[in-house]
Protein backbone atom coordinates (compact mmCIF):
# COMPACT_ATOMS: atom_id res chain seq x y z
CA UNK A 1 0.00 0.00 0.00
CA UNK A 2 3.16 1.89 -0.88
CA UNK A 3 1.73 4.73 -3.31
CA UNK A 4 -1.99 5.34 -3.31
CA UNK A 5 -2.03 8.85 -4.74
CA UNK A 6 -1.02 6.78 -7.80
CA UNK A 7 -3.79 4.33 -7.87
CA UNK A 8 -6.38 7.13 -7.05
CA UNK A 9 -5.06 9.85 -9.59
CA UNK A 10 -5.65 7.42 -12.72
CA UNK A 11 -8.57 7.88 -14.70
CA UNK A 12 -10.90 4.73 -14.82
CA UNK A 13 -10.25 4.57 -18.41
CA UNK A 14 -7.11 3.53 -18.23
CA UNK A 15 -8.17 0.95 -15.49
CA UNK A 16 -6.28 -2.25 -15.58
CA UNK A 17 -8.16 -5.08 -15.88
CA UNK A 18 -4.95 -7.12 -16.71
CA UNK A 19 -3.59 -8.30 -12.81
CA UNK A 20 0.21 -8.78 -14.54
CA UNK A 21 -0.15 -5.34 -16.30
CA UNK A 22 -0.86 -3.70 -13.02
CA UNK A 23 1.84 -5.87 -11.47
CA UNK A 24 4.73 -4.45 -14.46
CA UNK A 25 3.53 -0.95 -13.75
CA UNK A 26 4.35 -1.00 -10.27
CA UNK A 27 7.32 -2.78 -10.89
CA UNK A 28 6.65 -5.51 -8.80
CA UNK A 29 6.91 -8.66 -11.36
CA UNK A 30 10.34 -9.29 -13.27
CA UNK A 31 10.40 -8.42 -16.52
CA UNK A 32 12.16 -11.26 -19.23
CA UNK A 33 15.03 -10.88 -20.82
CA UNK A 34 15.08 -10.02 -24.47
CA UNK A 35 15.80 -12.92 -26.76
CA UNK A 36 19.46 -13.53 -26.52
CA UNK A 37 21.27 -12.85 -30.05
CA UNK A 38 23.18 -16.25 -30.32
CA UNK A 39 21.14 -19.34 -29.53
CA UNK A 40 21.75 -21.32 -26.50
CA UNK A 41 23.25 -20.61 -23.26
CA UNK A 42 25.87 -23.47 -21.71
CA UNK A 43 26.89 -20.97 -18.63
CA UNK A 44 23.87 -21.42 -17.08
CA UNK A 45 23.98 -23.26 -13.25
CA UNK A 46 22.00 -26.27 -12.62
CA UNK A 47 18.50 -24.81 -11.88
CA UNK A 48 16.15 -26.56 -9.00
CA UNK A 49 13.41 -28.51 -11.06
CA UNK A 50 10.05 -30.74 -10.11
CA UNK A 51 9.69 -33.31 -12.20
CA UNK A 52 6.55 -35.65 -13.67
CA UNK A 53 2.94 -34.94 -12.89
CA UNK A 54 -0.17 -36.20 -14.05
CA UNK A 55 -3.43 -35.75 -14.61
CA UNK A 56 -6.39 -37.24 -16.43
CA UNK A 57 -10.49 -37.21 -16.51
CA UNK A 58 -11.91 -40.06 -14.52
CA UNK A 59 -15.96 -40.91 -13.31
CA UNK A 60 -15.34 -37.90 -10.82
CA UNK A 61 -14.14 -35.05 -12.15
CA UNK A 62 -10.03 -34.68 -13.10
CA UNK A 63 -7.76 -36.34 -11.07
CA UNK A 64 -4.37 -34.29 -11.02
CA UNK A 65 -1.21 -36.36 -9.15
CA UNK A 66 2.12 -34.84 -8.77
CA UNK A 67 5.28 -36.87 -6.86
CA UNK A 68 7.21 -34.78 -4.06
CA UNK A 69 11.10 -34.63 -5.62
CA UNK A 70 12.79 -31.64 -6.52
CA UNK A 71 16.12 -31.40 -8.15
CA UNK A 72 19.07 -29.79 -9.22
CA UNK A 73 21.26 -31.17 -11.96
CA UNK A 74 21.81 -34.62 -10.03
CA UNK A 75 21.40 -33.54 -6.57
CA UNK A 76 17.66 -34.22 -4.74
CA UNK A 77 16.96 -30.54 -3.14
CA UNK A 78 13.98 -31.74 -1.66
CA UNK A 79 11.26 -34.21 -1.27
CA UNK A 80 8.51 -32.14 -0.38
CA UNK A 81 7.65 -30.14 -2.88
CA UNK A 82 4.50 -29.68 -3.36
CA UNK A 83 3.64 -29.11 -8.00
CA UNK A 84 -0.16 -29.37 -7.40
CA UNK A 85 -1.17 -25.73 -6.75
CA UNK A 86 -4.59 -24.48 -6.65
CA UNK A 87 -5.45 -21.65 -8.46
CA UNK A 88 -9.34 -21.23 -8.01
CA UNK A 89 -12.05 -22.75 -6.57
CA UNK A 90 -12.45 -24.91 -9.31
CA UNK A 91 -8.62 -24.21 -10.99
CA UNK A 92 -5.51 -26.61 -10.38
CA UNK A 93 -2.28 -25.99 -11.97
CA UNK A 94 0.14 -28.25 -12.12
CA UNK A 95 4.06 -27.86 -12.56
CA UNK A 96 6.71 -29.33 -14.09
CA UNK A 97 10.04 -27.33 -14.49
CA UNK A 98 11.07 -25.06 -12.30
CA UNK A 99 9.79 -24.11 -9.51
CA UNK A 100 11.03 -20.53 -8.78
CA UNK A 101 9.14 -19.55 -11.97
CA UNK A 102 5.97 -21.50 -11.73
CA UNK A 103 5.47 -20.65 -7.86
CA UNK A 104 5.70 -17.09 -9.11
CA UNK A 105 3.17 -17.72 -11.73
CA UNK A 106 1.11 -19.80 -9.96
CA UNK A 107 0.64 -16.53 -7.44
CA UNK A 108 0.62 -14.02 -10.37
CA UNK A 109 -2.91 -16.25 -11.91
CA UNK A 110 -4.47 -16.83 -8.49
CA UNK A 111 -4.56 -13.01 -7.73
CA UNK A 112 -5.37 -12.00 -11.64
CA UNK A 113 -8.72 -14.20 -11.47
CA UNK A 114 -9.88 -12.58 -8.49
CA UNK A 115 -8.68 -9.23 -9.61
CA UNK A 116 -10.36 -9.92 -12.75
CA UNK A 117 -13.85 -10.92 -10.43
CA UNK A 118 -13.18 -8.31 -8.23
CA UNK A 119 -13.20 -5.61 -10.51
CA UNK A 120 -14.95 -6.70 -13.20
CA UNK A 121 -18.05 -7.96 -11.05
CA UNK A 122 -17.84 -11.44 -13.28
CA UNK A 123 -16.18 -14.58 -13.39
CA UNK A 124 -12.91 -15.25 -16.05
CA UNK A 125 -13.92 -17.58 -18.72
CA UNK A 126 -12.60 -21.04 -18.66
CA UNK A 127 -10.99 -19.92 -21.83
CA UNK A 128 -9.86 -16.53 -20.47
CA UNK A 129 -8.02 -18.47 -17.81
CA UNK A 130 -5.94 -21.18 -19.94
CA UNK A 131 -4.78 -17.91 -22.21
CA UNK A 132 -3.84 -16.19 -19.15
CA UNK A 133 -1.47 -19.33 -18.39
CA UNK A 134 -0.51 -18.97 -21.78
CA UNK A 135 0.13 -15.32 -21.87
CA UNK A 136 2.91 -15.88 -18.67
CA UNK A 137 4.63 -18.46 -20.50
CA UNK A 138 5.07 -16.30 -23.47
CA UNK A 139 5.99 -13.84 -21.75
CA UNK A 140 8.77 -15.90 -19.48
CA UNK A 141 9.92 -17.34 -23.11
CA UNK A 142 13.26 -14.50 -22.99
CA UNK A 143 14.69 -16.62 -19.35
CA UNK A 144 13.89 -19.86 -20.79
CA UNK A 145 15.76 -18.47 -24.17
CA UNK A 146 18.80 -17.82 -21.72
CA UNK A 147 18.50 -21.26 -20.45
CA UNK A 148 16.90 -20.58 -17.15
CA UNK A 149 12.95 -20.99 -15.87
CA UNK A 150 11.43 -23.29 -17.52
CA UNK A 151 8.42 -24.39 -16.73
CA UNK A 152 6.02 -26.78 -18.46
CA UNK A 153 2.54 -26.79 -16.55
CA UNK A 154 -0.96 -29.41 -17.24
CA UNK A 155 -4.32 -26.86 -15.96
CA UNK A 156 -7.39 -28.37 -14.83
CA UNK A 157 -10.46 -26.75 -14.21
CA UNK A 158 -14.51 -27.75 -13.92
CA UNK A 159 -16.76 -25.95 -16.82
CA UNK A 160 -20.37 -25.90 -15.81
CA UNK A 161 -21.04 -24.28 -19.40
CA UNK A 162 -18.91 -27.55 -20.88
CA UNK A 163 -19.73 -31.48 -21.57
CA UNK A 164 -18.01 -32.78 -19.83
CA UNK A 165 -17.65 -30.59 -17.45
CA UNK A 166 -14.06 -31.13 -16.73
CA UNK A 167 -11.47 -29.57 -18.62
CA UNK A 168 -7.79 -30.50 -18.92
CA UNK A 169 -5.21 -28.44 -20.66
CA UNK A 170 -1.46 -29.09 -21.04
CA UNK A 171 1.01 -26.34 -22.10
CA UNK A 172 4.51 -26.14 -24.03
CA UNK A 173 7.41 -23.83 -22.59
CA UNK A 174 6.42 -21.17 -25.57
CA UNK A 175 2.68 -21.07 -23.72
CA UNK A 176 1.04 -23.29 -26.77
CA UNK A 177 -1.79 -24.96 -24.70
CA UNK A 178 -3.19 -28.15 -25.79
CA UNK A 179 -6.77 -29.44 -24.58
CA UNK A 180 -6.98 -33.08 -23.87
CA UNK A 181 -9.61 -35.67 -23.87
CA UNK A 182 -8.81 -38.43 -21.20
CA UNK A 183 -4.96 -37.36 -19.90
CA UNK A 184 -1.77 -35.22 -19.95
CA UNK A 185 1.61 -35.89 -18.59
CA UNK A 186 4.57 -33.41 -18.17
CA UNK A 187 8.07 -33.10 -16.53
CA UNK A 188 10.80 -35.86 -16.92
CA UNK A 189 9.24 -39.07 -16.02
CA UNK A 190 6.59 -38.23 -18.67
CA UNK A 191 7.45 -41.12 -20.97
CA UNK A 192 6.77 -43.85 -18.31
CA UNK A 193 3.64 -42.27 -17.34
CA UNK A 194 2.01 -41.30 -20.66
CA UNK A 195 2.76 -45.46 -21.94
CA UNK A 196 0.69 -46.14 -18.53
CA UNK A 197 -1.64 -44.17 -19.02
CA UNK A 198 -2.22 -45.06 -23.18
CA UNK A 199 -2.43 -48.22 -21.79
CA UNK A 200 -5.02 -47.99 -18.99
CA UNK A 201 -7.01 -46.29 -21.17
CA UNK A 202 -7.13 -48.99 -24.40
CA UNK A 203 -6.13 -51.82 -22.85
CA UNK A 204 -7.38 -51.58 -18.87
CA UNK A 205 -9.98 -53.07 -17.59
CA UNK A 206 -11.67 -50.21 -18.17
CA UNK A 207 -11.28 -47.09 -19.52
CA UNK A 208 -9.62 -44.18 -17.55
CA UNK A 209 -12.95 -42.13 -17.72
CA UNK A 210 -15.20 -44.90 -16.01
CA UNK A 211 -13.04 -45.60 -13.55
CA UNK A 212 -14.39 -45.00 -9.43
CA UNK A 213 -12.08 -42.56 -7.26
CA UNK A 214 -10.47 -45.47 -5.39
CA UNK A 215 -9.15 -47.14 -8.72
CA UNK A 216 -7.99 -43.65 -9.99
CA UNK A 217 -6.19 -42.91 -7.41
CA UNK A 218 -4.12 -46.55 -7.74
CA UNK A 219 -3.58 -46.05 -11.75
CA UNK A 220 -2.19 -42.55 -10.71
CA UNK A 221 -0.10 -44.18 -7.68
CA UNK A 222 1.23 -46.80 -10.12
CA UNK A 223 2.28 -44.42 -12.83
CA UNK A 224 4.30 -42.35 -10.46
CA UNK A 225 5.56 -45.28 -9.23
CA UNK A 226 6.64 -46.74 -12.39
CA UNK A 227 8.05 -42.89 -13.01
CA UNK A 228 10.34 -43.41 -10.43
CA UNK A 229 11.94 -46.49 -11.36
CA UNK A 230 13.82 -45.15 -14.23
CA UNK A 231 13.56 -41.50 -13.81
CA UNK A 232 16.11 -40.44 -11.07
CA UNK A 233 14.14 -37.09 -10.93
CA UNK A 234 11.37 -38.56 -9.69
CA UNK A 235 10.35 -39.17 -6.21
CA UNK A 236 7.54 -41.63 -6.80
CA UNK A 237 6.17 -42.95 -3.25
CA UNK A 238 8.82 -42.94 -0.66
CA UNK A 239 8.49 -46.27 1.07
CA UNK A 240 10.50 -45.38 4.29
CA UNK A 241 9.63 -41.70 4.81
CA UNK A 242 6.07 -42.50 3.79
CA UNK A 243 6.07 -39.01 1.21
CA UNK A 244 2.96 -39.74 -0.88
CA UNK A 245 2.56 -37.80 -4.06
CA UNK A 246 0.03 -34.87 -3.90
CA UNK A 247 -3.14 -35.79 -5.46
CA UNK A 248 -5.82 -33.78 -5.72
CA UNK A 249 -9.69 -33.87 -7.74
CA UNK A 250 -11.39 -31.30 -9.23
CA UNK A 251 -15.38 -31.53 -9.44
CA UNK A 252 -18.59 -29.32 -9.77
CA UNK A 253 -18.14 -29.53 -5.70
CA UNK A 254 -14.70 -27.91 -5.96
CA UNK A 255 -11.31 -28.84 -5.53
CA UNK A 256 -11.12 -32.01 -2.84
CA UNK A 257 -7.02 -32.69 -1.65
CA UNK A 258 -6.59 -36.81 -0.87
CA UNK A 259 -5.75 -37.23 2.76
CA UNK A 260 -2.20 -39.23 2.84
CA UNK A 261 -3.70 -41.69 5.09
CA UNK A 262 -6.72 -42.54 2.34
CA UNK A 263 -3.26 -42.59 -0.36
CA UNK A 264 -1.45 -44.50 2.17
CA UNK A 265 -4.13 -46.95 2.23
CA UNK A 266 -4.81 -47.68 -1.37
CA UNK A 267 -1.14 -47.69 -1.97
CA UNK A 268 -0.57 -50.75 0.21
CA UNK A 269 -3.90 -52.15 -1.15
CA UNK A 270 -3.09 -52.06 -4.86
CA UNK A 271 0.69 -50.67 -5.72
CA UNK A 272 2.74 -52.05 -3.25
CA UNK B 1 -11.00 34.89 -4.36
CA UNK B 2 -8.99 31.99 -2.68
CA UNK B 3 -6.35 34.32 -0.92
CA UNK B 4 -8.01 35.12 1.78
CA UNK B 5 -8.56 32.24 4.70
CA UNK B 6 -12.54 33.15 4.80
CA UNK B 7 -13.36 32.53 1.27
CA UNK B 8 -11.53 29.37 1.32
CA UNK B 9 -13.58 28.60 3.82
CA UNK B 10 -16.89 29.48 2.38
CA UNK B 11 -15.57 27.45 -0.39
CA UNK B 12 -15.44 24.54 0.86
CA UNK B 13 -18.16 24.81 2.98
CA UNK B 14 -20.39 25.30 0.09
CA UNK B 15 -18.69 22.50 -1.37
CA UNK B 16 -19.48 20.28 1.39
CA UNK B 17 -23.37 21.70 1.02
CA UNK B 18 -23.41 20.62 -2.48
CA UNK B 19 -22.04 16.69 -1.76
CA UNK B 20 -24.52 16.54 1.34
CA UNK B 21 -27.75 17.89 -1.25
CA UNK B 22 -26.43 14.77 -3.49
CA UNK B 23 -25.97 12.59 -1.54
CA UNK B 24 -28.73 12.92 0.56
CA UNK B 25 -31.18 10.48 -1.39
CA UNK B 26 -28.72 7.76 -0.92
CA UNK B 27 -30.54 4.56 -0.08
CA UNK B 28 -28.97 2.98 3.19
CA UNK B 29 -26.52 0.54 3.69
CA UNK B 30 -26.11 -1.81 7.39
CA UNK B 31 -23.86 -4.13 8.30
CA UNK B 32 -23.89 -6.52 11.45
CA UNK B 33 -21.79 -8.99 12.99
CA UNK B 34 -23.96 -12.48 13.71
CA UNK B 35 -22.81 -15.29 14.78
CA UNK B 36 -20.99 -16.67 11.51
CA UNK B 37 -19.45 -13.61 9.94
CA UNK B 38 -21.06 -10.41 8.86
CA UNK B 39 -24.20 -9.32 6.84
CA UNK B 40 -24.14 -6.33 4.37
CA UNK B 41 -27.52 -5.90 3.30
CA UNK B 42 -29.48 -3.25 1.25
CA UNK B 43 -32.33 -2.50 -0.98
CA UNK B 44 -32.45 -1.21 -4.68
CA UNK B 45 -33.70 -1.58 -7.81
CA UNK B 46 -30.95 -1.89 -10.50
CA UNK B 47 -27.01 -0.42 -9.16
CA UNK B 48 -25.04 -2.94 -7.29
CA UNK B 49 -24.08 -1.23 -3.90
CA UNK B 50 -22.02 -4.08 -2.21
CA UNK B 51 -19.22 -5.30 -3.65
CA UNK B 52 -16.05 -7.55 -2.85
CA UNK B 53 -12.56 -5.94 -2.54
CA UNK B 54 -10.28 -9.03 -0.94
CA UNK B 55 -10.97 -11.83 1.06
CA UNK B 56 -11.75 -10.24 4.14
CA UNK B 57 -12.92 -7.02 3.05
CA UNK B 58 -15.95 -5.80 1.68
CA UNK B 59 -17.21 -3.10 0.74
CA UNK B 60 -20.71 -1.19 -0.02
CA UNK B 61 -21.15 2.84 -0.96
CA UNK B 62 -23.44 5.39 -1.97
CA UNK B 63 -22.66 8.46 -4.37
CA UNK B 64 -21.94 9.02 -8.40
CA UNK B 65 -21.33 5.43 -9.59
CA UNK B 66 -18.15 7.33 -11.49
CA UNK B 67 -16.64 8.14 -7.92
CA UNK B 68 -17.92 5.08 -6.20
CA UNK B 69 -15.98 3.23 -9.30
CA UNK B 70 -12.72 4.97 -8.75
CA UNK B 71 -12.41 4.66 -5.42
CA UNK B 72 -13.67 0.57 -5.37
CA UNK B 73 -11.04 -0.15 -8.14
CA UNK B 74 -8.54 1.82 -6.11
CA UNK B 75 -9.39 -0.10 -3.03
CA UNK B 76 -8.79 -3.35 -4.99
CA UNK B 77 -5.90 -2.50 -6.52
CA UNK B 78 -4.28 -1.74 -3.25
CA UNK B 79 -5.26 -4.55 -1.53
CA UNK B 80 -4.54 -6.93 -4.09
CA UNK B 81 -0.74 -5.42 -4.86
CA UNK B 82 -0.59 -5.61 -0.83
CA UNK B 83 -2.33 -9.42 -0.63
CA UNK B 84 0.32 -10.68 -4.01
CA UNK B 85 3.38 -9.10 -3.03
CA UNK B 86 3.46 -9.92 0.79
CA UNK B 87 0.54 -12.00 2.07
CA UNK B 88 -3.35 -12.20 2.42
CA UNK B 89 -2.94 -11.64 6.54
CA UNK B 90 -1.18 -8.53 5.58
CA UNK B 91 -4.28 -6.65 3.74
CA UNK B 92 -5.54 -4.40 6.49
CA UNK B 93 -8.51 -2.32 6.05
CA UNK B 94 -7.33 -0.29 8.84
CA UNK B 95 -4.45 0.45 6.79
CA UNK B 96 -6.08 0.80 3.65
CA UNK B 97 -8.92 2.91 5.22
CA UNK B 98 -6.98 5.32 7.36
CA UNK B 99 -3.66 5.76 5.17
CA UNK B 100 -4.41 5.34 1.78
CA UNK B 101 -8.10 6.21 1.31
CA UNK B 102 -8.54 9.24 3.61
CA UNK B 103 -5.74 11.57 2.67
CA UNK B 104 -6.68 10.96 -0.94
CA UNK B 105 -10.38 11.64 -0.57
CA UNK B 106 -9.48 14.83 2.17
CA UNK B 107 -6.71 16.16 -0.74
CA UNK B 108 -9.40 16.05 -3.05
CA UNK B 109 -12.28 17.08 -1.35
CA UNK B 110 -10.40 20.70 -0.30
CA UNK B 111 -8.31 21.56 -3.61
CA UNK B 112 -11.63 23.29 -4.21
CA UNK B 113 -10.23 23.91 -7.99
CA UNK B 114 -10.74 19.86 -8.68
CA UNK B 115 -13.45 17.82 -8.53
CA UNK B 116 -14.18 15.95 -4.92
CA UNK B 117 -15.23 12.66 -5.03
CA UNK B 118 -19.14 12.41 -4.78
CA UNK B 119 -19.01 9.08 -2.57
CA UNK B 120 -19.80 7.08 1.05
CA UNK B 121 -18.55 4.25 1.89
CA UNK B 122 -18.90 1.19 4.24
CA UNK B 123 -16.06 -0.94 4.90
CA UNK B 124 -16.15 -4.37 7.00
CA UNK B 125 -13.33 -6.41 7.48
CA UNK B 126 -13.93 -9.95 9.05
CA UNK B 127 -11.31 -11.16 11.90
CA UNK B 128 -10.47 -14.42 13.32
CA UNK B 129 -12.62 -13.45 16.37
CA UNK B 130 -15.95 -11.28 16.32
CA UNK B 131 -13.91 -8.93 19.00
CA UNK B 132 -11.32 -8.18 15.45
CA UNK B 133 -14.08 -7.42 13.07
CA UNK B 134 -13.97 -4.10 11.88
CA UNK B 135 -16.76 -1.59 10.30
CA UNK B 136 -15.45 2.01 9.03
CA UNK B 137 -17.08 4.53 7.50
CA UNK B 138 -15.51 6.69 5.20
CA UNK B 139 -16.67 10.16 3.86
CA UNK B 140 -15.99 12.19 0.69
CA UNK B 141 -14.06 14.87 3.26
CA UNK B 142 -11.79 11.80 4.16
CA UNK B 143 -13.65 11.74 7.65
CA UNK B 144 -13.67 8.26 9.14
CA UNK B 145 -15.88 6.55 11.86
CA UNK B 146 -15.37 3.15 13.01
CA UNK B 147 -17.59 0.85 15.49
CA UNK B 148 -15.76 2.20 18.18
CA UNK B 149 -13.33 0.43 20.84
CA UNK B 150 -11.80 3.55 21.85
CA UNK B 151 -10.97 4.80 25.41
CA UNK B 152 -14.40 6.57 25.46
CA UNK B 153 -16.97 4.26 23.25
CA UNK B 154 -17.39 0.71 23.49
CA UNK B 155 -17.30 -1.89 20.70
CA UNK B 156 -20.11 -2.17 18.47
CA UNK B 157 -20.90 -4.87 16.33
CA UNK B 158 -22.48 -2.98 13.29
CA UNK B 159 -21.66 0.06 10.75
CA UNK B 160 -24.14 2.14 8.70
CA UNK B 161 -24.31 4.17 5.93
CA UNK B 162 -27.14 6.49 4.94
CA UNK B 163 -27.73 10.03 2.93
CA UNK B 164 -28.24 12.27 5.57
CA UNK B 165 -26.95 12.43 9.71
CA UNK B 166 -30.33 11.81 10.80
CA UNK B 167 -30.52 9.09 8.59
CA UNK B 168 -27.26 7.40 9.99
CA UNK B 169 -27.61 8.46 13.85
CA UNK B 170 -31.64 6.39 13.43
CA UNK B 171 -30.50 3.52 12.13
CA UNK B 172 -27.73 3.50 14.36
CA UNK B 173 -29.62 3.73 17.94
CA UNK B 174 -31.67 1.46 16.13
CA UNK B 175 -29.39 -1.01 15.73
CA UNK B 176 -27.96 -0.41 19.19
CA UNK B 177 -31.33 -1.33 20.53
CA UNK B 178 -32.43 -4.11 18.42
CA UNK B 179 -29.44 -6.40 17.50
CA UNK B 180 -28.12 -8.85 19.67
CA UNK B 181 -24.51 -10.23 19.28
CA UNK B 182 -24.59 -14.09 18.29
CA UNK B 183 -27.49 -13.54 16.10
CA UNK B 184 -28.60 -16.08 13.63
CA UNK B 185 -28.35 -15.37 10.03
CA UNK B 186 -32.28 -15.10 9.76
CA UNK B 187 -32.17 -12.93 12.70
CA UNK B 188 -29.28 -10.53 11.23
CA UNK B 189 -31.18 -10.21 7.87
CA UNK B 190 -34.27 -9.18 9.88
CA UNK B 191 -32.70 -6.85 11.96
CA UNK B 192 -30.85 -4.89 9.18
CA UNK B 193 -33.75 -5.21 6.56
CA UNK B 194 -35.56 -3.54 9.53
CA UNK B 195 -32.52 -0.50 10.39
CA UNK B 196 -32.43 0.08 6.88
CA UNK B 197 -36.49 0.53 6.60
CA UNK B 198 -35.55 3.34 9.87
CA UNK B 199 -32.72 5.00 7.81
CA UNK B 200 -34.88 5.24 4.35
CA UNK B 201 -38.29 6.50 6.76
CA UNK B 202 -35.78 9.13 7.81
CA UNK B 203 -34.66 10.22 4.61
CA UNK B 204 -36.25 13.63 2.51
CA UNK B 205 -36.81 16.57 4.14
CA UNK B 206 -40.48 15.47 5.68
CA UNK B 207 -38.95 11.96 6.71
CA UNK B 208 -38.95 10.73 10.21
CA UNK B 209 -36.80 12.59 12.93
CA UNK B 210 -36.93 10.05 15.75
CA UNK B 211 -37.24 6.27 15.96
CA UNK B 212 -40.62 5.46 14.02
CA UNK B 213 -42.51 2.40 16.11
CA UNK B 214 -42.91 -1.31 15.12
CA UNK B 215 -45.91 -1.17 13.82
CA UNK B 216 -44.94 2.09 11.31
CA UNK B 217 -41.36 -0.33 10.47
CA UNK B 218 -43.36 -3.47 9.94
CA UNK B 219 -45.84 -1.56 7.26
CA UNK B 220 -43.22 0.36 5.71
CA UNK B 221 -41.47 -3.23 5.35
CA UNK B 222 -44.25 -4.38 3.27
CA UNK B 223 -44.36 -1.50 1.47
CA UNK B 224 -41.13 -1.49 -0.04
CA UNK B 225 -40.53 -5.40 -0.69
CA UNK B 226 -43.07 -5.43 -2.98
CA UNK B 227 -41.21 -2.78 -5.03
CA UNK B 228 -37.24 -2.95 -5.11
CA UNK B 229 -34.94 -5.70 -4.51
CA UNK B 230 -33.02 -7.09 -1.59
CA UNK B 231 -29.10 -7.10 -2.08
CA UNK B 232 -27.54 -8.75 0.76
CA UNK B 233 -23.58 -10.37 0.97
CA UNK B 234 -21.40 -12.07 3.56
CA UNK B 235 -18.10 -12.35 5.04
CA UNK B 236 -17.85 -15.76 6.46
CA UNK B 237 -15.80 -16.23 9.48
CA UNK B 238 -15.12 -20.03 9.82
CA UNK B 239 -15.10 -20.46 5.36
CA UNK B 240 -12.99 -23.41 4.27
CA UNK B 241 -11.49 -21.11 1.79
CA UNK B 242 -9.27 -17.89 2.17
CA UNK B 243 -12.38 -15.98 0.27
CA UNK B 244 -14.75 -15.15 3.18
CA UNK B 245 -17.23 -12.71 0.82
CA UNK B 246 -20.20 -14.21 -0.77
CA UNK B 247 -23.39 -12.79 -1.98
CA UNK B 248 -26.26 -14.07 -0.72
CA UNK B 249 -28.77 -16.39 -3.30
CA UNK B 250 -32.31 -15.67 -3.55
CA UNK B 251 -32.99 -18.61 -1.81
CA UNK B 252 -31.43 -17.23 1.05
CA UNK B 253 -32.92 -13.74 1.55
CA UNK B 254 -36.57 -14.91 0.00
CA UNK B 255 -37.80 -15.44 3.77
CA UNK B 256 -37.79 -11.77 3.91
CA UNK B 257 -40.43 -11.27 1.79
Amino acid sequence: MESPIVALAESPADGVIDFAGLLRRKGLLAAAPGFPSSAGNFGAPAQTQATTILAFKFQGGVLVAGDRRATAGNTVVYDRADKVLEIDRHSIMAIAGVPATAWEMARVLEHSFQFFRRTQLQEMSVDGKVRALSKLLRDNFGFVMQGVGMVVPIFATHDPGADPAARLYFYDAMGANFEVTDYAATGSGSPAVRGILYYENNWGKKPLLKLNEDEAVTVALRALDTAAESDTATGGVDRNARIFPVIKIVSSKGITTLADKQIAALFKKGVA
Amino acid sequence: MIEEPYRWVEAVANRREYIEAQLAGGSPIAAVGYREGILFLTLGRTRQKLFEIYDRVAMGAIGHPGDIERLRMAAIELASTEGFTRSAADVSLRRLAYYSLSPVLKAAFEQIYGAPYLARMLFAEIGERPEDDLFLRVDYDGAIATNGATFSETQQDFGVLSGTRVSTELMESYLKQEHKSGATLQEALDVTLNAWIVGHMALGEDGARELPGNEAIAAERKNQLTTIGVEATILERNATVAIRYRPLTEEEIRPLN
